[in-house]
């Protein structure tokens, strides 16, 4: 009788067990917390020491983000953006100065602006902007991303925009491993901002205020990353030095923590859902009388965040 | 029955709320799992008001309602800490 086994006694509410199976009951629900909370801790301290073994897979590469960049202006009936090698350098040299002085943020803590990284690169801008997006997993996750950000899709959609740069880097911020794009936005004659209103008379793109070069810290890029697998993106990709050595990171760990959480949530709570679900059915057939939660209650919950577990991104936007 | 009924209208609201919420919230991870420990929240509050309109409140089913979140809670930090 499977009553009356141990699986019983694990699954399905009897008399062995209180009417409430051993794996719903509160020390059971105590050890799984436990469990899984040291397992995060210790996943996250091993991923810290060997991101190469326990980290996040990441390819995010710069001919993916404008081709996806350029579908969305083209889908709204925007002209493309041409990938520009000032543009790009400037981007290099922001995300590199973000990783030497540890911030994450569109100024810098000494006081330079993104305009300041443009102006250093030679792009002579009337108008300018910056997307900035860090830990994403893939170039269409980044994309979508900003889409979904309504300042964000500003920059990507804004007629006035000619040229576009991007720079994807690996490093460490805040002491943690950090994958960053950065995507500069211009236009450097006024002809194309003048077009743009006219055609889009709701936009009124602000010029940015330009600075002077005098303020503008002029250092070369330390190259961090040294992930990248740049075969296939030798092919396609236009530029030389910095803007190249910047145009894909690719980083493929032995375990992909975000996919192993994910897998294991699925797996495990849909298993204590489906436990919830019999001992609800069994006992409302019984009738039987017992205090504890409400299996429904817990199962409309645990299966919203089953939902939200499976679409959450932990990249970040600014 | 019928306060079951409205007692459930309410727990899906704050779960559909707290979805919504937690979508519009695209590239801020922070905020995200704000709403998230609200939603865990919000439905302990909500087991207790229930259990306590049912007249079978316990720290037991309290103790249940806070572990059931916490675990679900656990596997959304994992994912996006």
């Amino acid at each position: 009788m499977v009553g009356d086994s141990v699986i019983g006694h694990l699954f399905l509410p009897q008399h062995t067990n209180n009417h409430r199976p051993k794996t719903l009951q509160i020390d059971a629900l105590f050890v799984y917390f436990v469990l899984l909370l040291v397992m995060n801790f210790g996943l996250n301290i091993i991923g810290r020491s060997r991101p190469d073994v326990l980290g996040y897979a990441t390819d995010i590469q710069v001919t993916q983000l404008l081709e996806y960049t350029n579908t969305a202006r083209e889908n709204d009936g925007l002209s493309p953006l041409t990938l520009n090698t000032q543009l790009s350098e400037a981007a290099a040299r922001k995300a590199t100065d973000m990783f030497t002085k540890n911030y994450w943020a569109h100024n810098s803590p000494t006081g330079n602006t993104p305009w300041d990284f443009i102006v250093a690169s030679g792009y002579t801008y009337q108008i300018a902007g910056e997307n900035l997006a860090k830990n994403f997993d893939t170039s269409r996750t980044v994309v979508d991303a900003w889409m979904a950000s309504p300042s964000h899709r500003d920059n990507v959609l804004k007629p006035a925009y000619r040229d576009v740069g991007y720079a994807v880097i690996n490093g460490t911020l805040n002491g943690e491993e950090t994958t960053l794009v950065v995507q500069m936005f211009g236009a450097t004659s006024t002809r194309s901002i003048v077009q743009a209103a006219e055609r889009s008379p709701t936009i009124a793109p602000t010029p940015v205020p330009r600075t002077t070069p005098s303020a503008v810290r002029n250092e070369t890029p330390v190259i961090i990353s040294e992930a990248a697998s740049q075969t296939d993106t030798a092919l396609a990709y236009p530029f030389s030095g910095v803007a190249r050595a910047f145009s894909r990171v690719t980083n493929q760990p032995l375990l992909n923590v975000s996919l192993f959480w994910r897998e294991l949530a699925l797996v495990f709570l849909g298993m204590l859902m489906g436990v919830l679900f019999v001992d609800a059915w069994l006992v409302a057939r019984r009738r039987t009388v017992r205090l504890a939660g409400h299996n429904i209650a817990h199962i409309f919950f645990l299966g919203s965040f089953i939902f939200l577990i499976q679409w959450a991104q932990r990249g970040s936007l600014l | 029955m019928r306060i079951h009924i409205v007692h459930f209208s309410i727990l899906a609201l704050i779960l559909i709320i707290g979805s919504l919420t937690f979508f519009s919230l695209a590239g801020n991870p922070q905020l995200r799992i704000v709403t998230g420990i609200a939603m865990a929240t919000a439905y302990v509050v909500w087991g207790i008001f229930h259990h306590a309109a049912s007249g079978d409140l316990h720290l037991r089913v309290v103790i249940e309602y806070v572990l059931v979140g916490a675990i679900a809670l656990v596997f959304l930090l994992a994912v996006l800490g």
